[in-house]
Parts: C-alpha cells; sequence; structure tokens
C-alpha cells in the first residue's frame, strides 16, 4: 500500500471541515486534528531487490529542545541519532515532538520509485506525535534523517539511518561525527602559550646544536 | 710590486667605472620614470626644445565575456498567474510574472480549516496555519481567526555546505542572511532535496497580515528559531497583558520574557479602528526588526461578507481585496521597505554556533556604525522587484497602495509621471484638507502611509500611460550595494506596456546585465551590454609597466651602488 497519505492527520480534518460548516466550527480545535502528517507510508511494498522482510525495527523518537543539552552549541535535537538496521528491513517510526513548535523527521535518498521524492516523512506539531512505517532497500547505505524546518538540521536536529554497514557516517550530526565547517572559539591566554611554546622549541633547537647531535 | 701597482691602478679603474654606472642608471631611472610625474612646466619646455612627443597606440578595450543571464522572467508553469475561482473565492489575475500560489490565498480566505483536502495539499499550508472560526455578529464572514506563525532563517550559516542554508537571493548572487515571520507550510524549506534554494512561499518580506476591525484575533507565535523573539503590535489596538494578565506587548523589558526557542505564545488582540499598522519582534530589536522580522499589520473596516485574505505572502498585489477596498478602488498593493547592513546580515553565515552567532549580532555588532548596502521593497531588489512587485494599472482607476518603511533610512518615495495623495498616516485618515497630493512622499522608520494613485490622465495625478519607476529618491536606494539600477527600484506600468507573461515591455538598454551575479559584484562595466568597447574595461598598459619596471631596477642598483661606495669611503 503505497501513496502520499496523511494520518491522523490535517486531511481528515481539512476534509470534513468545509465551508458550510465554516460558521459554527469552535476556534479552539481539537489538538489531535492538527497533529502534523505521514508521508510515503510503506507497510508491505518490497523494494524491487528485497525478497522478503528481513528485519522488523520499532523506534521511539523524541525531539525539541531539551536534547540539545548534551551537546554545546545546538539549539534543537533528537533523542536517537543513529539507527542501525538490516538490509531490507521494515522500520516502524514513533515520533513524539517535546516541543511547542513543529518538528520533522524526514529521511532522504530512498528509491523513488516506492517513496515519491526520495522521501519517508513524519512531521509532528508541537506536543504531537506520528507514526509511520517504511522499508529500506537492501545495499548498504547510510540515509540522512533530519529536520528542514529551516536551521533545525544545522543547529542539531541531524542523525542517520545505517542499513547493513552503512557508507560512512554523515557530517555534523551530535555525538557521531564532526562539523566539516569548523567555528572559531576564543581561545584565552593562547598568546602566551603560543609565545612560550616558540621559546622552548627555539630553546631546544639551540640546545641540541650546541651539543653537535645533528 | 709589478702586481700591486697593477691591482692599484684596477681598483682606481674599477671606481671609476662604478661612477660611470651610477650615473648611468641615474639617466635609466629619469628616462624610465612616467612622464606624468614631471612638473607640467619641465613638460612643456621640453616640448618646446624637442617636440611634442609621436603619438602612441593607448591600450585597447578588454574583451569582455557576457555571462548568460538568469531568466528574467520565469514561465509560470503552475499556472499561478490567472484569475481563478478557489473554494468559491475569486481571486484576481496576478498582472505580474511571478505570483502567489491561488490555493494558498484561497485558504488564507477561507481559513486552512475550511477548505478541501486537495486545495489545502496544493497550498503547501498545515490545517492549523489560519484557522477561522464563528461569525460573531452574522455578517457574513468570520470573526474568530486564530493565525500561527513560525520563524524561518534565510541564507543561514551551516556545519557542513560551502554556500549558505536556505538560499533567498534579493538579487542575482545577492544573498543576506534574513530571518522572517513565515505561515506554517508542511514539508521540506527548499525546492527539494537536491536544491539548496527556498521554497518560493519562504521569503521576505513577514506576510502583510489583513484581519477585520472587531475580529477575535490569536497569533501564535511557534518560535522554531533558534533565538528568542516575539511580537509586537505596532499601532494596531491591543491589549498590554491578555485575560490571564500575560504580557501581550512583545516587549521583553516591559510586559514578558520572549519566547524562547521551541516554545510558542499566543497573542490577543480585538482591534477597534481600521488602520495600516506594523507587527514584529521586540527582542534586541536593533538587530531583529532589521534582520526582517517585521510586517504589515493591516486592520480591514468591518463590512458584511468581508472575507479577507488573511496573510499576503511576499506582500505585494492583494488577489482577494476586502469589501472596503472594492468599494473604493480598483486594485490594492501592500509595499514594504526594508534596507540592509550586509555586515549585520552576514553575521549569521560566519558561524554556526547559536552562542557565537548570539555574541557576533549582539554584542560585537555596533548598529550606530551601521550603513544599509542594499535596500528592499517587498523583500527584493532591481531587477526582481520587476518580477513581482510591480504596481500594475489601466487608465482612469483609484489604487490603494499600503507603504511601510521597515528600514533604518528615511525613504523619499518619488513615483514618475504620477502624484499620489496621502490618504492615511500611521493607519489615521488624513482630514481632508491635510489629503496632500505630491510627488515625493516621506516615510520615516516604520511609518506608513495610505496612498490613493489616480491614474486619471490630467496633467497633475497621472501624465498617461507608460513605465513609470517609483523609488527613494535618496540615491543610495536605487543601488545594490553601489552599484546602480539596483536598490529597491520598481515602476507603476500600465497594461498595455506588459507582456502576456508579465515583463514589462520597455524600451531602452538590454537589461541583460542586470540578470548575473557578474555585474553587482561589479566586474562588468556599466555600459558594454549596448556600447561595446566604448565604455569597456581599458586593457592594460604594458609600456608603462615595462618603464615602471625599469625604474624600479634602475633605482635598487642606484641604492646598492650608494651603500658601496659610502662604505668603502667610510672604511
Amino acid at each position: 500500500m503505497i501513496n502520499a497519505r496523511c494520518v491522523g492527520g490535517i486531511w481528515l480534518a481539512a476534509a470534513v471541515a468545509n465551508l458550510a460548516t465554516a460558521q459554527t466550527l469552535p476556534l479552539a480545535h481539537d489538538p489531535a486534528a492538527h497533529a502534523g502528517m505521514v508521508m510515503n507510508h510503506n507497510v508491505s511494498t518490497l523494494p524491487r531487490d528485497c525478497a522478503e522482510i528481513n528485519g522488523e525495527y520499532q523506534f521511539t523518537v523524541h525531539a525539541g529542545t531539551p536534547f540539545s543539552a548534551e551537546f554545546p552549541g545546538t539549539i534543537f535535537g533528537y533523542s536517537e541519532r543513529e539507527f542501525a538496521v538490516a538490509p531490507c528491513s521494515r522500520i516502524t517510526v514513533t515520533f513524539v515532538n517535546d516541543d511547542e513548535v513543529r518538528h520533522q523527521w524526514m529521511v532522504h535518498g530512498l528509491p523513488r520509485y516506492l517513496y515519491p521524492a526520495g522521501m519517508f516523512h513524519l512531521e509532528a506539531n508541537g506536543g504531537a506525535s506520528q507514526t509511520g512505517t517504511f522499508i529500506v532497500p537492501s545495499d548498504d547505505r547510510t540515509y540522512l534523517i533530519h529536520c528542514d524546518l529551516t536551521q533545525h538540521m544545522e543547529k542539531g536536529m541531524k542523525a542517520q539511518l545505517v542499513v547493513g554497514r552503512g557508507s560512512g557516517d554523515l557530517w555534523a550530526i551530535p555525538g557521531v561525527s564532526a562539523n566539516f565547517n569548523r567555528d572559531t572559539y576564543p581561545m584565552r591566554a593562547a598568546g602566551i602559550l603560543i609565545a612560550l611554546a616558540a621559546t622552548f622549541g627555539a630553546g631546544l633547537a639551540l640546545g641540541l646544536g650546541r651539543l653537535r647531535l645533528f | 710590486m709589478v702586481g700591486r701597482a697593477f691591482a692599484k691602478a684596477t681598483r682606481r679603474d674599477t671606481e671609476t667605472l662604478k661612477y660611470w654606472l651610477l650615473i648611468g642608471l641615474i639617466v635609466l631611472a629619469l628616462v624610465c620614470a612616467p612622464p606624468q610625474w614631471y612638473p607640467r612646466a619641465w613638460r612643456a619646455q621640453w616640448a618646446d626644445w624637442f617636440g611634442t612627443p609621436d603619438y602612441r597606440p593607448l591600450p585597447m578595450s578588454m574583451d569582455m565575456d557576457s555571462p548568460t543571464p538568469e531568466s528574467a522572467c520565469p514561465e509560470d508553469l503552475s499556472g499561478w498567474r490567472a484569475a481563478q475561482t478557489i473554494e468559491g473565492v475569486e481571486i484576481l489575475p496576478s498582472p505580474t510574472c511571478v505570483a502567489d500560489n491561488p490555493y494558498a490565498v484561497a485558504a488564507f480566505v477561507r481559513g486552512t480549516n475550511n477548505v478541501s483536502a486537495q486545495t489545502l495539499a496544493a497550498s503547501g499550508l498545515t490545517a492549523d496555519a489560519v484557522v477561522k472560526g464563528r461569525d460573531l455578529d452574522g455578517d457574513g464572514d468570520p470573526d474568530e481567526i486564530h493565525i500561527r506563525l513560525e520563524v524561518v532563517e534565510l541564507n543561514g550559516g551551516s556545519p557542513e555546505t560551502a554556500g549558505p542554508a536556505t538560499q533567498y537571493a534579493i538579487a542575482p548572487g545577492i544573498t543576506p542572511g534574513f530571518w522572517a515571520f513565515a505561515p506554517k507550510f508542511v514539508g521540506m524549506a527548499t525546492e527539494n532535496f537536491e536544491s539548496p534554494v527556498a521554497r518560493a512561499s519562504l521569503r521576505l518580506p513577514s506576510p502583510a497580515i489583513r484581519v477585520e476591525q472587531g475580529d477575535r484575533i490569536l497569533i501564535t507565535l511557534e518560535n522554531g528559531h533558534y533565538m528568542p523573539h516575539t511580537i509586537h503590535l505596532h499601532g494596531a489596538d491591543h491589549p498590554f497583558v491578555d485575560v490571564n494578565g500575560e504580557g501581550n506587548d512583545g516587549v521583553p523589558i516591559a510586559s514578558e520574557i520572549p519566547v524562547m526557542p521551541g516554545a510558542a505564545r499566543t497573542y490577543e488582540l480585538e482591534p477597534r479602528r481600521a488602520g495600516t499598522a506594523l507587527y514584529h519582534c521586540h527582542v534586541q530589536p536593533h538587530v531583529h526588526f532589521n534582520m526582517g522580522l517585521q510586517g504589515l499589520f493591516i486592520v480591514e473596516e468591518n463590512r458584511p461578507n468581508n472575507w479577507l485574505q488573511t496573510l499576503n505572502v511576499g506582500a505585494g498585489q492583494v488577489r482577494v481585496p476586502s469589501q472596503a477596498s472594492r468599494e473604493e478602488y480598483d486594485r490594492e498593493y501592500d509595499l514594504h521597505y526594508l534596507d540592509v547592513d550586509s555586515d549585520l546580515h552576514n553575521r549569521i553565515q560566519a558561524s554556526n554556533d547559536p552562542r557565537l552567532i548570539t555574541q557576533s549580532m549582539h554584542r560585537d555588532y555596533d548598529i550606530t556604525d551601521a550603513t544599509a548596502d542594499y535596500f528592499t521593497l517587498n523583500g527584493q531588489s532591481f531587477p526582481y522587484t520587476f518580477r513581482d512587485s510591480l504596481v500594475v494599472v489601466a487608465p482612469n482607476e483609484r489604487i490603494k497602495l499600503r507603504v511601510a518603511n521597515g528600514g533604518m533610512n528615511r525613504i523619499g518615495l518619488h513615483t514618475h509621471g504620477h502624484k499620489v495623495t496621502i490618504t492615511h498616516r500611521d493607519g489615521v485618515p488624513a482630514e481632508p484638507a491635510a489629503q496632500i497630493t505630491r510627488d515625493v512622499v516621506t516615510l520615516d522608520t516604520a511609518q506608513r502611509l495610505d496612498l490613493l494613485l489616480d491614474t486619471t490622465n490630467d496633467g497633475l495625478h497621472a501624465y498617461g500611460s507608460g513605465i513609470w519607476l517609483f523609488h527613494d529618491h535618496g540615491t543610495r536606494a536605487i543601488t545594490t550595494d553601489g552599484i546602480g539600477p539596483g536598490g529597491h527600484i520598481s515602476a507603476i506600468v500600465y497594461e498595455d506596456y506588459i507582456e502576456q507573461n508579465g515583463w514589462p515591455r520597455t524600451q531602452g538598454v538590454s537589461w541583460a546585465p542586470y540578470f548575473t551575479a557578474a555585474y553587482y559584484r561589479k566586474e562588468i562595466p556599466i555600459w558594454e551590454s549596448y556600447a561595446p568597447g566604448l565604455f569597456g574595461d581599458a586593457g592594460a598598459d604594458f609600456l608603462a609597466v615595462l618603464r615602471l619596471a625599469g625604474f624600479a631596477f634602475s633605482l635598487g642598483a642606484i641604492a646598492v651602488l650608494i651603500i658601496g661606495i659610502v662604505r668603502r669611503r667610510c672604511a
């Protein structure tokens, strides 16, 4: 069953509330009606290269600002930042948003014949959660997972899905891999330390020269 | 004996040779020195004695490779420009080249909770982006409006990529960092996974908000940005605290703690008076206001069946005008000006660690030393202003312009070919005698003017059809970092001067250079495109370079010789 569908979701809510009922709608909405969306949910269609489901995984991922505390220099974060699964496995993710703003758990690079835009995507409004399932292909590959709200990935909301042996770590995943662009941080008393080191180096060279060691 | 005498004689000869060499070098230095280094009188005398020097061709103009320009007017593949009726909402055609998504316009009018699944999907909005509730006064339109806004960062930093994240160019190749309020759009912030370019709906300025007088309005700020923010309703009637006694003015030093990253707060108002106001972030406003967290906030007069286009993304043409606007005007445009000090705006790209960014923006940056480099109208500079911020008109029309100046500099807005009438100042109607008609209207920072543009060709209000520019006559603002034409130049364009695709039928110079990043990087001679070679870049003068090299060579040799002679004498 493959389609871009929306669970718990906005499409349903919108379909129910048409213009004719607009005047009678209460302003305060049921939060569940605005929980978010699941895109490219797939519980049964196998990727072409998979004969059968090789593994079954259930992950619960929390998202929010509290998960940045562990990693200085980030603001947003996921509770888990690395997911290792077997090739051709079926993965069910429950995405819980602990913040009061929207967050996403978006996987990129999946086969487009199966997942439009190559994406599996969970999007949860503040305080809401979404659950969806997808099946990964057979090749060893590392997939990007991120929140694509502007600056959320850059400021910490980045993770990776390692299928099989993976294809190497992605950059800039908190707790997993380094930033490619490195910031310059204040170096207090660096001048004194560098001057001392240079003096020590020169002294050592002179001393060795006196001893005619080279 | 003989040997010593020979050596002595050789040394003396060498000494003499050195002096001759020195004289020779000095003559070489004098010959090599560029003629213009000598006093005019000497040169005139020289010419009198020896005649005028011969003609020598000056350096040729350099061959310029003209970079391929971007498409001026991207094709409207989605059919967004056409007049259409969606969800029963009649949406005016967009006369300009680039139009807003009409499905989003329809969803803003009906409420994202009141449209079909298909319309909502086509709008790209979340179901709670603009929620419209009950009709409290029974006049046929909803009076409970709940708007949810997020904060987006355009052209921000990245721990990984070479260029900025979520790119938004205000002119070819110009991508200063911005913050903006934005409606809630589902999915990706960029066009697609392969593109670093922001989706069309994420842009500057923050959307113009339209509400009706007396409506019960909730505005929830869902702060998904990495810095604290608030919403301050500037000039729109609102209580200082909400019903719970919580701060409702958005001012951290007077009413409340700011909304922290990941948190949300709802502001409430029931505006009693109509008028053009603003909303903006009031956290460190000398930084956050200037970064783009500001938008028009328009309170429309109460009318029956007044289904308003609650948000106007990117300001500009109002495709579903209010009932009051339809009564008096043929068209309505929102015009939002902002200027940009690149020194501030580039700071979000310089580091990725929010601690370093906040120190750089709020402590290292000193706005008292600021100068603006870029000038935008509705979030774009010339020539992009011509894509969607033209004021398109027809003869004998009355057009309403709501103009706001969000920049730090005053604007003297000049309309070519027209004299506009000021009908409202800062949302307050001007008395008839004070409704001044002029061709330069002044807006200081944060001021708003409602203008009547009357296209009656009477020699006063309008001079007839054409493409008539409008711009700040303080001429800095018609440049992009000193390169003109740039800045916020736009135009009042009559329909008979608009092509089928929405691009004005200009007559004059080619615009190709203006659609290249190289032009705004100052690499292309201003008039090269239509006068090739005539005002091109002059090539290098190799003879002058040779002369300078000869001059330098002789000076160096002279210095060594003199040092040698002095040392020998002293020894």
